[in-house]
């Protein structure tokens, strides 16, 4: 034990005079070096996480909520929709709920110029939602996202608010051909509704949810338009779907059992299992996020190991002057191990701090514009433990594995080479 | 005491085999000072280093303090010089990045009974003359010094016997003069035992007995 203490305060005294009273350009550029790797390592997988996250945020946000309750499968609608929402709303971890009566319409911009009834005019088949404005605001943000005109009114009935991509013109995404080709606020459109109804409508306001794959691509008349289109007095208690949000993201699963669990007989499922096309493309991105997070460590580990290494190396012949005056193998190896987690810590901790002190805040104020919604770094704690774990685990080996083979070889070769 | 016996050291196998040594026998006595001489490629360096225990012999057997140190495990070994040898190398042995002070007394750290090692190094240090160069850095000081500093650190643990490999190989006359004083004073006053290998005729007068070599062999000794 004498021993072993001994060494260990050998080793400390070589490793901490080698590092701060020895070549200082050397251990700022080790350290810098290692600071860099590590917010390489973090940022890339930050941006994709951050990209997951917004997707995600935007989809919860926008079209989905967290839980959503549907009809049974042999159902078109929920019945008692009034009741169920009351029930749904008893449930601890509930925040609010809206409810939604839909059917597919077909809109028609520029119909009147039409000179025959069968020409073709700018339109196209998009869902139409009927929806109550102050239920729906407090659970998406569409009401938030107008780009041109207002948001529905509770009493509207001869309005329709437009996502950018049924809109078209200049905002959307999507090809000018696939939308109603640029309707503006206060224009026409004409509804035809699957049970033969059509329906003139003024746009009163389009939105721009960012959220390309579907929020964008919906249209929506308030509930009581909806139902009067329906025709059926009926409708007026019945929904295609319920979105429940919940007090919290990341619970769906546990909210959509303790919805199940109340006894409501109906599809009750996390938005992710409706994510269809979406989850294939965050799948893309998570596999992406891991391929370029598992190269980045390799590389990252390949420079700290070269880096330390030529440092190691540059001081073969010392290593070789203190074995011949008889320093125990195992602090000259201490020593350098020592070294090696220094420069791992002190690159980590500088690394993590122009993460949490410049990039991070750079971001939060300089929000990247993607086309689904304004992306910030994401930084998750388990990969700034991992990348932490895994350039520590470098710089050891770095540290050791050079200073090892340096032992292993004569005292006569490490100190004049022969 | 040293004790060497058919000392054998060959480099290489086969035909390029050298035969660096060829059957060494030696006997160094406690409190002498001698000098090992010869011309380049004699074999005097590889028979200091392997009684200094940097290097192995291809046979023989070398005893020191009636102790077969050959035999020892490298842990040992390395224990072995670090308290009972001290080794003084021909140019550049001090780490850098340590002060003078920290130099000398690198040997002693491990020993965590000494708790007055930085003393006993500043005692050394006045001994071999630099007192005043303590918190000095190793390329802030001469040649000179810095040879001054290695012998410093090599008698720091106090060691049975002192090994120099041509200490002042790379020092100016004066310099050379300095030192080999030094190990004549230490030799006289604290009846240090030390083995030195030179290549300078006039280093005689300081030794007590001159070993003279020749291709491998000792020439008369």
């Amino acid at each position: 034990m004498k021993t072993i203490l001994g060494n260990l305060k050998l080793a400390l005294f070589l490793a901490f005079k080698s590092m701060f009273k020895g070549n200082k350009w050397a251990l700022g550029l080790i350290i810098v070096v290692m600071a860099f790797s590590f917010v390489n390592l973090i940022f890339t997988s930050a941006v994709i996480s951050g990209v997951m996250a917004t997707m995600d945020s935007q989809m919860v946000n926008t079209v989905f909520s967290n839980v959503i309750v549907s009809p049974r499968q042999d159902k078109y609608y929920i019945d008692r929709a009034d009741e169920i929402e009351a029930r749904i709303s008893q449930v601890a971890g509930v925040s609010e709920t809206c409810a939604h009566l839909n059917t597919r319409g077909f809109i028609e911009y520029g119909w009147k110029e039409k000179a025959l009834p069968w020409d073709r005019v700018k339109s196209g088949s998009w869902n139409v939602l009927g929806i109550d404005p102050l239920q729906e605001a407090r659970v998406t943000t569409i009401g938030h996202n107008m780009i041109d005109g207002q948001y529905l009114d509770e009493n509207d009935t001869s309005s329709i608010v437009l996502g950018v991509e049924v809109a078209g013109g200049k905002s959307a995404q999507t090809s000018n051909f696939l939308t109603l080709g640029g309707v503006n606020v206060g224009e026409k459109v004409r509804v035809s509704y699957p049970n033969g109804i059509q329906r003139e409508y003024t746009v009163k306001g389009i939105f721009r949810a960012r959220e390309m794959m579907q929020a964008d691509h919906l249209a929506f008349v308030t509930h009581k338009e909806m139902v009067s289109v329906l025709g059926r007095s009926e409708f007026a208690n019945r929904a295609s779907e319920i979105l429940v949000k919940a007090d919290r993201n990341g619970v769906e699963e546990n909210l959509a059992a303790a919805l199940a669990a109340t006894g409501i007989d109906l599809e009750i499922r996390g938005w992710k299992e409706y994510g269809g096309s979406y989850r294939s493309v965050i799948s893309t991105f998570e596999i992406i996020g891991a391929i370029i997070g598992g190269t980045g460590l390799v590389v990252a580990a390949i420079v700290m190991f070269i880096v330390i290494y030529i440092n190691v190396l540059s001081k073969k012949r010392q290593i070789g002057i203190l074995r011949a005056i008889g320093i125990p193998a195992n602090a000259v190896l201490g020593s350098y191990l020592i070294q090696a987690l220094t420069y791992a810590v002190m690159g980590i901790t500088l690394g993590w701090l122009l993460i949490r002190l410049v990039l991070q805040p750079y971001f939060i104020f300089n929000p990247i514009d993607f086309p689904f919604g304004f992306l910030s770094l994401n930084i998750e704690s388990a990969r700034i433990i991992g990348s932490a774990i895994g350039l520590t685990a470098a710089a050891v080996l770095a540290g050791l594995i050079p200073s090892w083979a340096v032992m292993r070889e004569s005292i006569i070769q490490t100190i004049w080479g022969v | 005491m040293i004790l060497v016996k058919n000392l054998l050291k060959q480099y290489g196998h086969g035909p390029s085999a050298v035969q660096a040594l060829k059957g060494i026998d030696l006997k160094v006595e406690e409190g002498e000072f001698i000098a090992i001489m010869g011309r380049s490629g004699s074999g005097k360096s590889t028979l200091l280093r392997i009684l200094g225990l940097l290097d192995m012999p291809s046979g023989g057997e070398v005893q020191i303090d009636g102790i077969n140190a050959l035999k020892l495990a490298e842990k040992e070994k390395a224990r072995f010089r670090l308290q009972m040898l001290g080794y003084v190398f021909q140019e550049h042995s001090l780490i850098a990045e340590l002060t003078v002070l920290e130099n000398v007394y690198l040997p002693a750290v491990s020993d965590l009974a000494n708790t007055n090692y930085k003393k006993r190094a500043g005692e050394i240090l006045e001994i071999v003359g630099l007192k005043d160069r303590v918190k000095h850095y190793p390329s802030e000081i001469s040649g000179g010094e810095q040879q001054r500093v290695a012998i410093a650190r090599a008698l720091m643990n106090q060691p049975r016997t002192l090994f120099a490999d041509e200490p002042t190989a790379s020092l100016d006359a004066d310099s050379s003069k300095v030192v080999l004083d030094l190990f004549s004073r230490l030799n006289k006053d604290l009846k240090q035992t030390i083995v030195m290998v030179t290549h300078e005729p006039e280093d005689r007068q300081y030794v007590d007995r001159v070993v003279w070599m020749k291709d491998g062999r000792i020439v008369n000794g």
